[in-house]
């Protein structure tokens, strides 16, 4: 059922106009999941900074059907919608609710819980910038350890949380990881999800350049890094096991990631590591152990 | 579907005017092509990305045969000769292994030759002014080519009975085919040049009587005087200059070489003389006043003639020639230590007292320098050896032009093609009394300048040779035609360095889709009315073909 | 169909005659009955519907609020904390002018933590750009539905019908079920004005700043003052469909040569009006003005009605907390200041967390306000339970 899985799409459904930051992970992801996707699709998109810079009145980025609502309720929305279109006998369309990391893992998780549950057929995507970026960079669930936020600016002192594999644990068909870096593997798996039945979840790490302290060119070499310094594991897991992991046969220690980024300069006194550095590295061999990296 | 929406709050999407974000940048992208290391260090400035690539994507071997003979037209023999600078600045050299541009070169070339491809003029209309070449050798031949293509009338003057000029006299068969040769100055002849041989300027035809009766005149002289060394006995029999023995060997002269064959010099002259000495079954050995490191031949000679079991023995310098009844017999040398550098660079020998022996020797070489024949032609010359030209090429006689080695002093056949391709510029200034800057060329693109990480490493294209055993019998060439297969392969490794190859990646990597595929050229051009300025475009464009420039 | 039905069950079988798509449902007592019986109307076959078991209110409302920009007609009911936890998406479902119907089986809010009935939950949403109707009696409270969703999807905007918790969703009172073929005469089918849907690719829900969103909302609060048109329109339509009264903006009751008028919501008028019938009897002259529309706010309707009334009584089960009355400052807010008329409006909280109102409260709020005007008291307050140190 699934077309073209290895074309790449650029029909930018996802248009210009939108008032992201340049070099934004986020806008850059939203995008190709828009056009990996295609024109018969309802986003339902939380809000936050993908919702405040592509949806301004009169000028919205989206060029596909969007459904906005609130912080939280992204999963609920998309949950509705699917209902409505069962009901009404319309269809078939993809469904794709969309929404960043602290929608998805904090105020959001119940909704997400809920709807996979239910098992709706709707695809989660959550764009992982890993803090509240649209608020001005706060600590999110799913900030990782030793991060520096506004809220944490200390760094953060708790790991991150693992949506990925708690979304694994709902017993839903599809989850899947994956990066902006690596278009081709990305909008492959949007269409592999939407080509299932019930609920999917796609956790794309989506670098913001203001949040985490780089600049505006580097998102996709960043997004490499983690890959290559094993802190962003990309797999797949289809009805609870691991079919597909992104095998890093160079794998490069955590400090050439986190050099990079002004929000972890708290870990490097005076260019030395500090002692949360090797925590930072055992969570990447754990992260290599687990998932045989 | 009823238009009455509320608000604020619900929008039709096809009717939505976008903001335009362009607005926000501080700077900006710009398409900038910019010159690869190979084109920079080329003589003749040779479109290598384009042909390679021309190769590596579309596979037209004869279109790929175009692109170089813009500004080669000896692509054949190129490919055998040329020192190939462009390999040493190949960027991929800093990724895995350089291009192995110089095989590419020569099996273009060969695929010209054979299916007999023919040089395309740039006008169609003919030219009245006329120009005259003095010398067939490269410089000459290239400077003819050019003028030929942009419609002048040119004739060439050639001294000996065939055109060639140092390739044919001077560069052995086992490195240049005279069949390949002779068919590449064929193709070029076709362009309506014409060609007199066995006319030497300055003695069959004096020089001011080309000057009266054409509008410019390029001399193309060469350096084809074999310098003698003034030691005592050089004047002996079985003692040749280098030039002189080649030029006897390519004529179809017998020799006899007897068996020791001793030849002194470094450079490339040297080292053909040992190598054709050795087909013709001498025990050749070279003699050279410095070592290895100071010899000028090009390295792949070297080498080569250390395969061929050439003995090489450095620092040593000859003397006085030996001879028994006015046949040489030996050759008397002294032992040298190298000092302080010279002049030129490199440690000045000195000769060690009481360290002189006499290598035996039946035919001595003497490849110790080569000089310009200037008879008849009085000319400004520097350094008293080669003519002097100014930034224009012109010699000190007005509308008189000069190129290759005449003018550099030894250097390499690409080196004159050079040579007479920017003579042939100047000669069409002149004519056309317009100042052109032909030299401009975009900045050039150095490796620490690309984004590797998009290429993959893949091996280099291994040109096998003919066993030494087997190369020694005849005058066969050491290299056999490579598999076209195996160029194209090898061209695909090409990085396209300044310039995009359409990998995609500015298209897809741009947050605001402000990159455009143009529909009218297929290439890529920026939105400026969205374009934000981030620069990941820049940053992930493999070839650097993308710079971000200030925004005013 | 008259049937002796609990009034949970009345409300769940008129919804179901409705035809909604989509029905999401989570329990909270006392409303819990209408999602459960809305379960089995649709588990037997009875309604063809989605019928989602949320994981909360907010997701509930979330679900009804996709749901209904997809083009379905939605239904959810919710009370006291249920709807507090929704607060959210209930501004954002009126903002989004969805025609969203919702039961509200009022109940008091925590904390403390209570059950009964008050109408504390529907007021504290009273602003939020929804229609508020309050159901006299199951029959109404059924009627309403039905006229709820004619009103919402002709406006485009979201109706709560409020029905005292308990007290009438768990009363079994006969009530008049009508047919399917009735319904769907005077029900016809939803045409949605705005939805998401790839043929005609919208946005719904964008960002408006400082530029648009004043405009949005006077258009909003335009469109509740000339709902008080169609509240009435549809009311009457019903009248003449279904020969019976329900609904509409207010109704009255032996007004005309009133001295002392009750004003009053919900259930309570019930009692109000048998205390009307003993007075006459008695020789005194009280009415009733019992307000089905809470918002929108009728308020040139009521000062019409009311004008020559100088004694008044708002009897409410709602209380600002900090202020007073709100029923009774809306009110007191109907008749201008400075008016030739020396009036009296007097305010009553009474019933908060369903504490009863007997017929001798009545009587002894309505002989109070005859001697003197009250600013605000709490009708059967048991001023024994209260100690010093609580004040």
């Amino acid at each position: 059922m699934i077309e073209n899985l290895d074309t790449i799409e650029k029909k930018d459904l996802f248009a210009s106009g939108h008032r992201a930051c340049g070099g934004c992970g986020q806008a850059l992801a939203a995008r190709m999941v828009a056009d990996a996707s295609g024109e018969n699709t309802i986003a339902c998109v939380a809000t936050g900074c993908l919702e405040v810079f592509s949806s301004p009145y009169p000028d919205p980025s989206w060029r596909i059907p969007f459904l906005h609502s609130l912080f939280e309720n992204a999963a609920a929305v998309a949950a509705g919608v699917e209902v409505a279109y069962k009901a009404l006998n319309k269809g078939p369309v993809n469904i794709i609710a969309q929404g960043g990391d602290g929608s998805t893992s904090d105020i959001g998780f119940q909704c997400l819980s809920g709807m996979f549950e239910r098992g709706h057929n709707v695809l989660y995507v959550c764009y992982d910038n890993e803090a509240y970026m649209n608020t001005g960079v706060q600590r999110s669930g799913s900030t990782p350890l030793g991060t520096r936020t506004t809220t944490t600016p200390g760094g953060k002192k708790r790991l991150k949380k693992n949506i990925p594999l708690l979304a694994a644990d709902h017993g839903i068909p599809y989850v899947a990881t994956a990066t902006v870096d690596d278009y081709r593997d990305l909008q492959r798996k949007v269409k592999t999800a939407l080509s299932i039945e019930g609920p999917k979840y796609l956790h794309i790490l989506a670098p913001c350049p203001l949040g985490w302290g780089h600049a505006g060119d580097l998102t996709v070499q960043i997004c490499r890094l983690a890959k290559q310094t094993c802190i962003f594991p990309v797999f797949e897991i289809r009805e609870g096991k691991i079919i597909s992991v992104q095998k890093v046969p160079v794998k490069k220690p955590v400090e050439e990631y986190l050099k990079l980024q002004g929000r972890f300069r708290n870990l490097f006194k005076k260019g030395t590591p500090t002692t949360d550095v090797a925590a930072i590295q055992k969570i990447a061999d754990g992260n290599i152990e687990r998932f045989n990296l | 579907m009823s238009e009455k929406l509320p608000l604020g709050l619900a929008l039709d999407l096809r009717n939505v005017t976008p903001y335009k974000t362009g607005s926000w940048r501080t700077q900006k992208p710009l398409n900038i092509m910019q010159t690869p290391p190979c084109t920079h260090g080329c003589p003749a400035r040779n479109d290598i990305r384009g042909f390679l690539r021309t190769l590596a994507v579309s596979k037209d071997y004869e279109e790929a045969w175009h692109i170089l003979t813009r500004t080669n037209p000896f692509p054949a023999t190129c490919g055998r000769v040329c020192p190939h600078p462009c390999e040493e600045g190949c960027n991929r050299r800093d990724f895995d292994t350089p291009l192995d541009i110089n095989s590419a070169e020569r099996s273009i070339g060969d695929f010209g030759i054979e299916n007999r491809l023919e040089h395309k003029k740039l006008i169609t209309s003919e030219r009245k002014e006329k120009v005259a070449i003095v010398g067939s050798g490269p410089a000459g031949l290239s400077c003819a080519f050019h003028l030929a293509k942009k419609g002048y009338k040119v004739k060439i003057f050639e001294a000996e009975g065939t055109p060639g000029g140092m390739m044919r006299w001077g560069i052995p068969a086992y490195r240049l085919p005279k069949d390949v040769l002779g068919r590449e100055i064929e193709s070029i002849l076709k362009l309506g040049i014409e060609l007199e041989c066995n006319v030497k300027v300055g003695i069959n035809i004096p020089m001011d009587q080309l000057i009266r009766e054409y509008n410019a005149v390029f001399l193309g002289l060469g350096a084809q005087k074999g310098s003698s060394l003034s030691i005592p006995g050089d004047d002996a029999r079985n003692v040749f200059t280098g030039v002189e023995f080649l030029k006897a060997v390519h004529s179809g002269d017998k020799i006899d070489i007897g068996r020791e064959v001793v030849v002194v010099g470094g450079g490339n002259t040297a080292m053909d003389c040992a190598r054709v000495a050795k087909r013709l079954g001498g025990n050749v050995s070279i003699v050279y006043r410095r070592t290895r490191v100071e010899m000028p031949a090009i390295t792949a000679e070297i080498d080569e003639a250390l395969e061929e079991r050439i003995m090489f023995r450095y620092n040593t310098n000859p003397v006085k020639i030996v001879t028994d009844e006015n046949r040489v017999i030996g050759i008397l040398c002294v032992q040298m230590v190298l000092k302080e550098a010279d002049a030129s660079g490199r440690g000045r020998p000195v000769p060690i007292p009481g360290s002189e022996s006499v290598i035996p020797a039946d035919t001595v070489i003497i490849a110790a320098g080569q000089s310009v024949d200037y008879e008849g032609i009085d000319i400004h010359k520097r350094d008293n050896k080669w003519i002097e030209v100014n930034s224009q090429r012109m010699t000190s006689m007005d509308r008189v032009f000069a190129g290759g080695d005449a003018v550099l002093g030894l250097e390499t056949v690409s080196a004159a093609i050079g040579q007479g391709m920017h003579a042939a510029y100047a000669i069409e200034d002149s004519i056309k009394k317009q100042t052109q800057n032909h030299l401009a060329s975009p900045p050039v693109v150095y490796s620490k300048d690309l984004n590797t990480y998009y290429y993959q490493a893949a091996n280099r294209f291994n040109k096998e040779s003919v066993p030494v055993h087997i190369r020694l019998k005849s005058f066969e060439e050491i290299y056999p035609p490579f598999d076209r297969k195996d160029i194209i392969t090898e061209a695909g490794r090409c990085l396209s360095c300044g310039l995009c190859f359409q990998c995609n990646n500015c298209l897809m990597y741009c947050p605001d889709n402000a990159v455009k595929i143009s529909p009218s050229t297929g290439m890529y051009e920026f939105d400026y009315d969205f374009c934000k300025g981030c620069g990941l475009c820049a940053r992930e464009c493999p070839c650097h073909y993308i710079k971000m420039t200030l925004e005013r | 169909m008259l049937k002796q039905i609990e009034g949970s069950q009345a409300v769940a079988d008129v919804v179901a005659l409705c035809r909604p798509n989509v029905i999401a449902a989570y329990p909270i007592t006392p409303q819990t009955h209408i999602v459960e019986d809305l379960a089995e109307i649709v588990s037997e076959g009875r309604l063809k519907a989605e019928f989602v078991n949320v994981e909360s209110e907010f997701a509930a409302a979330s679900v009804v609020l996709g749901a209904s920009a997809a083009g379905a007609r939605t239904y959810t009911a919710t009370t006291s904390q249920g709807m507090l936890l929704m607060n959210e998406v209930i501004y954002c479902i009126a903002g989004m002018r969805l025609p969203i119907v919702l039961t509200c089986a009022n109940r008091a809010i925590a904390a403390p933590l209570n059950i009964w009935n008050d109408h504390q939950d529907s007021m504290s949403v009273r602003d939020a750009g929804w229609i508020q109707l309050h159901a006299e009696d199951n029959q109404e409270a059924a009627d309403l539905h039905i006229q709820a969703y004619k009103i919402a999807e002709q406006l485009s905007l979201p109706v709560m019908v409020c029905m005292d918790g308990f007290i009438l969703t768990h009363a079994y009172e006969p009530v008049d079920i009508p047919d399917q073929k009735q319904v769907d005469d005077f029900l016809p089918p939803f045409k949605p004005t705005h939805i998401v849907d790839p043929r005609w690719p919208r946005g719904l829900g964008l960002y408006a700043d400082p530029r648009f969103y004043m405009e949005a909302k006077y258009i909003q609060h335009r469109a509740l003052e000339k709902s008080e048109e169609t509240i009435k329109q549809v009311s009457a339509d019903f009248r003449r469909a279904f020969n019976r009264d329900s609904g509409g903006l207010f109704k009255t009751y032996k007004l005309k040569d009133a001295d002392v008028v009750v004003v009053s919501m919900g259930s309570i008028v019930g009692s109000i009006k048998d205390l009307i019938d003993r007075f006459e009897a008695e020789g005194k002259k009280v009415g009733l003005l019992q307000i089905c529309s809470f918002r929108p706010f009728p308020r040139e309707q009521i000062y019409e009605t009311l004008k020559d009334k100088t004694n008044i009584v708002v009897l409410e089960k709602s209380i600002s907390l900090g202020r007073g009355g709100i029923l009774a400052s809306d009110i007191r807010w109907t008749f201008p200041k400075g008016e030739k008329i020396k009036r009296r409006i007097s305010s009553f909280i009474a019933g908060l967390g369903g504490r009863n109102i007997s017929l001798d409260d009545l009587r002894y709020m309505v002989e109070k306000v005859e001697r003197e005007p009250v600013e605000l008291e709490f009708l059967g307050l048991r001023q024994e339970i209260i100690q010093e140190k609580d004040l």
